[in-house]
């Protein structure tokens, strides 16, 4: 075994609208070999998917543009980056990477494409089981909109293998972004159950991006965290000796064995067995030692086989949801805005069956705990009426009723603001991995 | 003492599930959280938004707590007309439970 093989990798991106102030510094900082960048999260695959059906050259991230350039320097020096920057539609992707190459004037660069997680025909064509709606694929198949696999590490590393610097494909899977370079540059096999546990465990305290750093963390005054405005993103620093999680010198946040905890069992759910394409991971006993500020050894992740079926996320077509805004302060403005629901619940029942659900809470009261947690009264109250609709049409109307408020609603009611958008639900249904080809090329740019 | 004095918490989401991890500040009072943080007071707490099941998930080695509501979010974030669609605020609920 060669026990200088290392990697130094960084987050780039937790999600489809991260900022990417912090992902440049890290490549620019000469610190990190390779950056990942998670781009989808679980609506934003099904929003991509409709961009491509009104444009077939879209549904890609709409960041590579901006993106490329800042990742000019860490591709000069031989660094790569990995990224879900496919959504639903990974060919397009390379075209916007080829030309902002081009635009810099680099030329010559690898970009390995991973393709095959888009499985909707054949969601279409087979009834697959939706367990937590209780249905199958048949029975609602007029109204999915996309179906796309969540995909693991193996087709990262065979692109890694021939050379690629740029990886992208569609749903990969977020930890996996991270377990195909490490994996790759520690020569670790895919079925080596305890090390792809290992890559797997700083795959996920890293794709999360500020999550990692104390981001979602502070709580005054028992837990607060220095510079949340200059925040960095994480990085790990792995050799055959484990895993070191840290951030850049000078940059906002904090790494610590506080934050490290929350965020290794977020969005887990049975520490014992937290599943991803690539793993059966066991996080129960990770261990976690400080070693100096910002500087935390995590080890002791234990893997058992990967499952045999992969999480495919169907996305359904919900019609249009709608909110508007509305807003009451003052002595009584939670009576006030009370009879302002009352209000706004019969003008709607005008609407008929167009309002496929309503919703009226008020913010400052009990929008978030419904109730659960209460506390004095409010010197503001912000009604908010949110419905879901069959078509735009409605959707607009429903929430042009906060507007009306203005003129026939209670006293001194202002600020009325509203938002229309698709609604897409997403559900996961589970299929043999057997049945889902994924293929990847490499070309050059 | 409400649970906010001391330990702190996270909670995510996926799909119409949301899970809730609870650490105490100090190793000490992880006995505690088990006793007091039953599956049975959480569900108490949590009634108003969760319809499905709760499974408590004890992590001694990190000396923590890993709670997962089912049917918690509505329908989801893609779905749901919650005001806070993920349950990002429900960290901030459990740690309202007096312990």
């Amino acid at each position: 075994m060669n026990s200088s093989r290392s990697i130094k990798i960084g987050c780039g991106s937790a999600y489809a609208d991260d900022p990417l102030d912090a992902a440049a510094a890290l490549a620019d900082s000469g610190q990190v070999d390779y950056m990942g960048f998670d781009c989808l999260a679980e609506r934003t695959m099904a929003l991509a998917q409709i961009r491509k059906l009104q444009d077939p050259s879209a549904g890609q991230d709409q960041r590579i543009a901006q993106i490329v350039p800042l990742m000019k320097r860490l591709l000069e020096r031989g660094g790569k980056v990995i990224g879900s920057f496919g959504a639903a539609n990974p060919d397009a992707a390379v075209v916007d990477f080829a030309t902002a190459l081009g635009g810099l004037g680099i030329d010559g660069v690898r970009i390995g494409i991973i393709r095959g997680d888009d499985v909707l025909s054949q969601v279409l064509s087979t009834d697959y089981a939706l367990p937590e709606l209780r249905t199958s694929t048949s029975a609602i198949k007029e109204r999915i909109v996309c179906a796309n696999a969540y995909i693991g590490a193996d087709a990262i590393v065979d692109c890694l293998r021939e050379d690629a610097q740029i990886v992208l494909g569609g749903r990969l899977a977020d930890p996996s972004l991270f377990v195909g370079p490490i994996c790759h540059e520690m020569q670790w096999d895919l079925d080596d159950w305890d090390r792809v546990a290992e890559a797997t465990l700083a795959g996920h305290l890293l794709e999360c991006g500020e999550h990692g750093t104390g981001g979602n963390f502070e709580d005054p005054p028992y837990r607060s965290v220095p510079d949340p405005h200059n925040i960095g993103y994480p990085m790990a620093e792995i050799d055959e000796s484990g895993i070191v999680v840290t951030k850049l010198a000078g940059t906002g946040g904090l790494i610590d064995r506080n934050t490290v905890r929350v965020q290794l069992y977020y969005e887990v759910h049975d520490p014992a067995r937290y599943l991803t394409p690539d793993i059966a991971a066991d996080f129960s006993e990770v261990t976690i030692e400080e070693l100096e500020p910002n500087r935390v050894r995590v080890g002791n992740a234990r893997g058992r086989e990967r499952p045999t079926e992969l999480k495919v996320l169907v996305g359904i077509d919900q019609g249009w949801k709608s909110v508007g805004e509305f807003s009451y302060g003052g002595p009584g403005c939670v009576e006030r805005a009370q009879r302002a629901a009352e209000i706004l619940r019969k003008r709607i029942d005008r609407l008929g069956d167009a309002v496929e659900e309503i919703r009226i809470d008020l913010q400052g009261v009990n929008s978030l705990h419904l109730g659960a947690f209460t506390a004095g009264y409010p010197a503001e109250v912000r009604l908010r009426l949110a419905t879901r609709c069959a078509t735009r049409e409605a959707a607009a109307t429903a929430a042009h009723e906060v507007e009306t408020l203005y003129t026939h609603g209670p006293a001194g009611g202002g600020g009325a603001v509203t938002s229309i958008a698709r609604a897409i639900g997403v559900t996961p249904a589970y299929v043999p991995r057997d049945q889902i080809d994924i293929s990847y090329s490499v070309v050059t740019s | 003492m409400k649970l906010r004095e001391i330990a702190f918490s996270r909670s995510g989401d996926k799909g119409s599930t949301s899970n809730i991890c609870v650490f105490p500040y100090n190793d000490a009072d992880y006995g505690r959280l088990v006793d007091k943080l039953t599956v049975e007071v959480v569900r108490e707490k949590f009634a108003a938004l969760v319809t499905g099941e709760i499974v408590r998930y004890e992590i001694p080695a990190n000396y923590g707590l890993n709670f997962v509501l089912f049917d918690a979010l509505d329908g989801g974030v893609s779905q749901t007309l919650r005001v806070d669609p993920h349950g990002k605020s429900f960290q901030s609920l459990i740690l309202d439970i007096d312990v």
